[in-house]
């Protein structure tokens, strides 16, 4: 096969490029969906904890499944908690050098310039991905003055003492339903402790990202600054790609199951080494081969491997109707070659590789296959009610008495039990049925469940093609026909599971037929006289030994001709996937093309962490935090300081990604001479809803704090300001300042300010300002008369808009934020 | 000095939310002159002045303008600053956050390389003027009106006072060059001093490079920038057209002297 060169997509940089991407979840654990004891208890397993925090979890999730969901602000309604994976360890150990992080991970750290910002500017950095802390690594020189800066789980194991004194103190598990939730689940993290009088002078970073689709990051963080001492820290969390990835062997986006490597069009495994998603509207082509099931979509600048009806043709006038007419010899001479799909033609050859990958598997042995091949055709399993045991059943025409007695003897063979044969006479059939869980699991495990889900496992899909081939067989026997169509031998399966059909067809392919498949539409119908609905069916053909005229087989792939292709307006986002061989090509629709589909799926994270400081005495801390998620996580975050005598604490807190964030940092200024600090930035746009602000509770005379909010919010957006300031019963000489102002880009989007006050004492200072502006007319035109372009007089004016906040940052995220921003305003004036 | 005007407006039409403002205005300013324009308030000076800029809430209802030749009327107000047109404001706004300097580099650089800031949101690469040189250049400029060199790093506008926002005006009038000039009421707002200083400015850029429009009230202006031509705009159309004595005919007469008279003083 040819050696097409990588298509370079010469696309604009954007932001998604440079985050978008994601890695083959690669784990060596992932809890189950949902959420429950079990779960709670297997995370505390996996950890090793002490029972304090085994007990302290399963206390908190009963507080989470009791506390009702908040009422208030953003609409939370769609987050559904038994669709999450809570925990998921990537790793088994976290590295203390880079070269010991697996190399998946470290590519995306590298991607993101944090093992760069180590060297540059860092005093220590830690890394999380999905649930677990990956590197963790701090200066030599601050370790030698006592400074721990650990992730939170080794916090817990290596100063235990030290670590439940403060757990849980500021923010106790009650607090609010997402605090519960962190306490159930939590893991990773940072463990922060600064001694007496240290200056930690550079900041110690936090990296956090998701990887993995439909996981929840419960990352939990405690930092102590003892008397004197100061620290900055940061906590960068950088948005996930979409998570979309590529099925077994062949590729098919509606079914994919993540976590499985990619069959590139040499029919090799291949890893997704990035994905990108870009928003495409245009024309969107459906291609549809002879085998029609094999529909795949595509965008008309997306390449695919195809041999050209026009290079093959035959030396003879076209007859008729008939596509011009093509040589055999010309044909399976041809190299394949990648042309962009609007240049296709119905006739044109599409490449259908057949996958070389093979693993041996011990437990899949001739006869445990062939009985999965009799089950996925025939069987069910279920738990009968009554007796609470595990049934597999088979069921048979007692016409089938040969297979019937095989299954039999397979079964014994396979669970060493006997199965029972029910007669049902009325329906002339015979039912096998037997207890075991051992033939349940492995029925589910390879087979799937239910009819519609039924799906091969990848075990199976790897097996050499003669142990494929057992499964095959006694599979057609039951649900298929093999019948004789003139000299030939015929075969016809049909199934309900477009994921097994596809399956089947792939199995096929390695004994060397191609399969086609049809799909007979669903619908009500009427099947012995009652009425249902009937599901779509997807209906295979293949024959032993002949080949379909239409299709050529070359040594490992079909050549299939196109049927037809349709061209619709589209207007959504598409996906570009980087494979790391070369050709950078993969399979779908079970033809090899170049990267960009449209995806059918998206679906949403949650990221809710928990974050606890305590400042003593004359000590400082800042915590600044760059939330830049995806715009698929919902962030709800609680974070709470606790500043004691002459201690000052300071939040810069921005928000640019998520969908839903929920985030009101506070101060509780404890002792007098206690100052606390909110920044707090929300950039929101298309469909995001950044409801942040904070919280400053004096509650001891002579304490001070401020408050600075800057919302930005276009295309449709909504960003607001949500804080309160308390000033307790006794809290004399208080002064608090808060200044909230909102920009608003385009009469789509909106700003909304809640400025709550609790004031118990007469004696305080209390100032308050907001103001709401959009972006005036007056400023933009005073910007162009001196020649500067609309798109970027916008991001001027945003960027001044946010200024006093970015001149707190250290320089390094100040040119970072400041580009981030360019980008989000990129072509939004309009 | 070229032949014809780099600025010809003929029978200019606008109007503001539907009422019309200029009714027929004609005028003519070429590189290496100095006009003045004078005229009631209301009468339609700013208007004028707005709607060369590129103001997009005024709207021209008929007439042309053309700069350098070309029609300025399909184009934005970056394009028409590009194309080397200039606007003082008479009421600067504030960009908080934004400092003159930073403002001023990329406004420089919007026109080194003004393929790149074309309005389609690409964004702009790091080419132009050098930091270095871009200092020294703002620094002169900045000395010309002896600025202090602490206003670089003030936001632009933002909380100056009246006069520094007529001086900030002139600054970037000398740092970006325009071959014709529209100082709107520049002199309102300075005091004695700060006039003779920012016209002392004016003075050093103009010359055979740079045609001035300069709409004022008062003669005291002219005596230091003298223009070549006076104008008395009233009710948006230019009722009279002299030399500079005109102008300190206005100042001892008054404007009905115009409105009334009409005629009555010699082209
Ligand atoms: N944005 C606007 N909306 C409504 N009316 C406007 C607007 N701009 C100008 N006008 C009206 O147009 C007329 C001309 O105003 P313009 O500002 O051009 O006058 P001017 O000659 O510059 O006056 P002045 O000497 O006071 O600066 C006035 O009646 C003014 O009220
Ligand atoms: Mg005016």
């Amino acid at each position: 096969m040819s050696k097409p060169e990588t298509p370079t997509l010469d696309l604009r940089e954007s932001y998604t490029e440079k985050y978008g991407f994601h890695d083959e979840e690669q784990h060596v654990f992932k809890s189950r969906r949902g959420l429950d004891r079990e779960i709670v208890a297997q995370i505390s397993d996996m950890k090793g904890e002490p029972q304090w925090m085994r007990e302290y979890r399963l206390k908190a999730l009963e507080i989470f499944e009791k506390k009702p969901m908040p009422t208030w602000g953003p609409d939370l309604s769609t987050i559904d908690f038994q669709n999450i994976y809570y925990y998921v360890k990537p790793t088994s150990e976290e590295s203390k050098t880079w070269e010991d992080v697996p190399a998946d991970m470290k590519r995306t750290f590298d991607k993101l310039g944090i093992p760069e910002a180590e060297q540059k500017f860092l005093a220590g950095v830690g890394a999380q991905y999905d649930s677990e802390v990956v590197y963790h690594k701090i200066q030599e020189k601050l370790e030698k003055q006592g400074v721990l800066f650990l992730s939170c789980d080794h916090g817990l194991k290596e100063h235990e003492e030290l670590f439940k004194q403060y757990f849980g103190t500021v923010i106790p598990s009650a607090d609010n339903k997402f605090a519960a939730l962190n306490s159930a689940v939590w893991s990773g993290g940072s463990f922060i402790y600064v001694p007496k009088g240290v200056h930690v002078d550079v900041p110690l970073q936090a990296y956090f990202r998701i990887n993995t689709k439909d996981m929840g990051q419960f990352e939990r963080t405690l930092i102590i600054v003892d008397e004197g001492a100061y620290v900055h820290y940061v906590e960068g969390c950088l948005p996930a790609g979409e998570q979309v990835s590529l099925g077994h062997t062949w590729v098919n986006i509606e079914t994919v199951d993540r976590g499985d490597v990619v069959m590139d069009s040499n029919g090799r495994e291949s890893r997704v080494a990035s994905t990108r998603v870009l928003p495409y509207k245009g024309d969107m082509l459906t291609i549809v081969p002879l085998s029609s099931a094999n529909v795949f979509r595509l965008t008309p600048e997306h390449p695919v491997l195809t041999v050209r009806r026009r290079d093959v043709a035959a030396r003879r006038a076209p007859r008729g109707n008939w596509k011009p007419e093509v040589s055999s010899v010309r044909l399976r001479a041809a190299e394949p070659e990648f042309v962009p799909a609007g240049q296709l033609e119905a006739g044109d050859f599409l490449v259908f590789p057949v996958s070389r990958i093979t693993r041996e598997n011990e437990a899949l042995t001739r006869d445990v296959v062939r009985l999965l091949g009799y089950y996925l055709a025939e069987g069910s399993t279920y738990i009968h009610k009554r007796l609470h045991q595990p049934v597999v059943t088979l069921t048979f025409s007692e016409r089938e008495r040969e297979s019937i007695d095989e299954v039999k003897a397979l079964i014994h063979a396979v669970t060493g039990k006997r199965a029972i044969e029910v007669a049902q006479p009325s329906r002339h059939a015979v039912n096998l049925v037997v207890y075991s869980q051992h033939l349940r699991d492995l029925c589910i495990a390879h087979c799937g469940q239910g009819a519609a889900e039924k799906r091969l496992s990848r075990e199976i899909m790897e097996l050499p093609a003669d142990l494929q081939a057992q499964l095959l067989e006694t599979y057609l026997k039951g649900d298929g026909s093999v019948y004789r169509k003139r000299k030939h031998t015929m075969a016809r399966a049909c199934t309900v599971s477009r994921t097994l059909a596809w399956q089947l067809q792939e199995l096929i392919a390695r004994q060397g037929h191609f399969a086609t498949i049809n799909v007979r539409k669903g619908g009500p119908d009427t099947i012995q006289g009652r009425a249902m609905k009937r599901r779509d069916q997807y209906i295979l053909y293949f024959s032993h030994d002949k080949q379909q005229s239409q299709v050529r087989k070359c040594e490992d792939y079909f050549l299939v001709p196109i049927n037809r292709i349709d061209r619709n307006p589209f207007d959504g986002p598409v996906f570009n996937f980087e494979l790391e061989s070369s050709p950078n090509a993969y399979v779908a629709g079970g033809f090899a093309v170049h990267n960009c589909t449209a995806p059918t799926y998206s679906s949403d994270s949650l990221h809710s962490a928990v974050v606890e400081i305590i400042v003593k005495a004359n000590a400082r801390c800042r915590y600044t935090t760059i939330q830049n998620w995806s715009n698929n996580v919902y962030n709800l975050v609680t974070k709470r300081a606790l500043a004691y005598r002459d201690a000052t604490m300071e939040w810069v807190d921005w928000n640019l990604g998520s969908k839903i964030t929920q985030k009101y940092p506070s101060v509780y200024m404890m002792e007098p001479g206690a100052h606390g600090e909110i920044l707090s930035i929300a950039f929101a746009g298309k469909g995001q809803h950044q409801d942040a602000g904070g919280k400053v509770i004096h509650c001891a005379p002579n304490t001070t704090s401020k408050i600075v909010s800057k919302s930005i919010s276009k295309d449709g957006g909504r960003a607001g300001y949500r804080g309160l300031v308390k000033v307790q019963k006794g809290a004399v000489d208080c002064r608090s300042n808060v200044n909230c102002d909102a920009l608003i880009l385009d009469e789509a989007s909106r700003s909304d300010t809640y400025p709550y006050m609790e004031i118990e004492e007469d004696k305080v200072t209390i100032g308050h300002e907001a103001t709401v502006s959009k972006i005036g007319d007056e400023q933009l035109f005073y910007l162009q008369s001196r020649g500067i372009g609309k798109d970027e007089a916008a991001g001027m004016i945003v960027s001044g808009f946010i200024e006093p906040i970015v001149k707190e940052l250290p320089m390094e995220y100040a040119v970072e934020m400041n580009r981030l921003i360019q980008l989000q305003m990129e072509g939004s004036v309009g | 000095m070229s032949a014809t005007p780099e600025l010809v407006i003929k029978d200019l039409h606008v109007g503001i939310e539907g009422k019309e403002i200029l009714k027929g205005l004609n005028l003519e300013v070429k590189r290496g002159e100095i006009h003045a324009l004078m005229g009631p308030n209301g009468s339609g000076k700013s208007t004028l002045a707005n709607t060369l800029m590129g103001h997009p809430k005024y709207e021209v209802t008929s007439g042309e303008i053309l700069f350098k030749g070309e029609s300025l009327l399909e184009m934005e107000a970056d394009e028409r600053s590009r194309a080397g047109l200039f606007m003082a404001f008479q009421y600067p706004v504030a960009i908080p956050g934004l400092s003159v300097a930073n403002f001023l580099r990329t406004a420089l650089n919007a026109r080194l390389a003004p393929s790149e800031n074309d309005g389609s949101g690409a964004v702009p690469k790091k080419r132009g003027i050098a930091p270095k040189e871009f200092r020294a250049l703002l620094k002169e400029k900045m000395a010309l009106l002896k600025m202090d060199e602490s206003f670089a790093g003030r936001y632009l506008n933002d909380g100056f006072s009246g006069g520094e926002k007529k001086r900030a005006e002139i600054l970037q009038m000398a740092v970006l060059k325009p071959e014709i000039a529209i100082m709107d009421e520049t002199d309102s707002g300075l005091d004695i001093d700060a006039l003779r200083i920012v016209s002392d400015g004016v003075n050093a850029l103009a010359g055979p490079g740079m045609g001035v429009l300069v709409i004022t009230h008062y003669q005291r202006i002219l005596n230091y920038i003298k223009p070549h031509k006076v104008h008395v705009m009233v009710d948006g159309r230019i009722q009279i057209s002299g030399g500079p004595e005109l102008a300190l005919q206005l100042e001892s007469r008054g404007y009905d002297w115009v409105r009334n008279g009409k005629e009555a003083v010699a082209r």
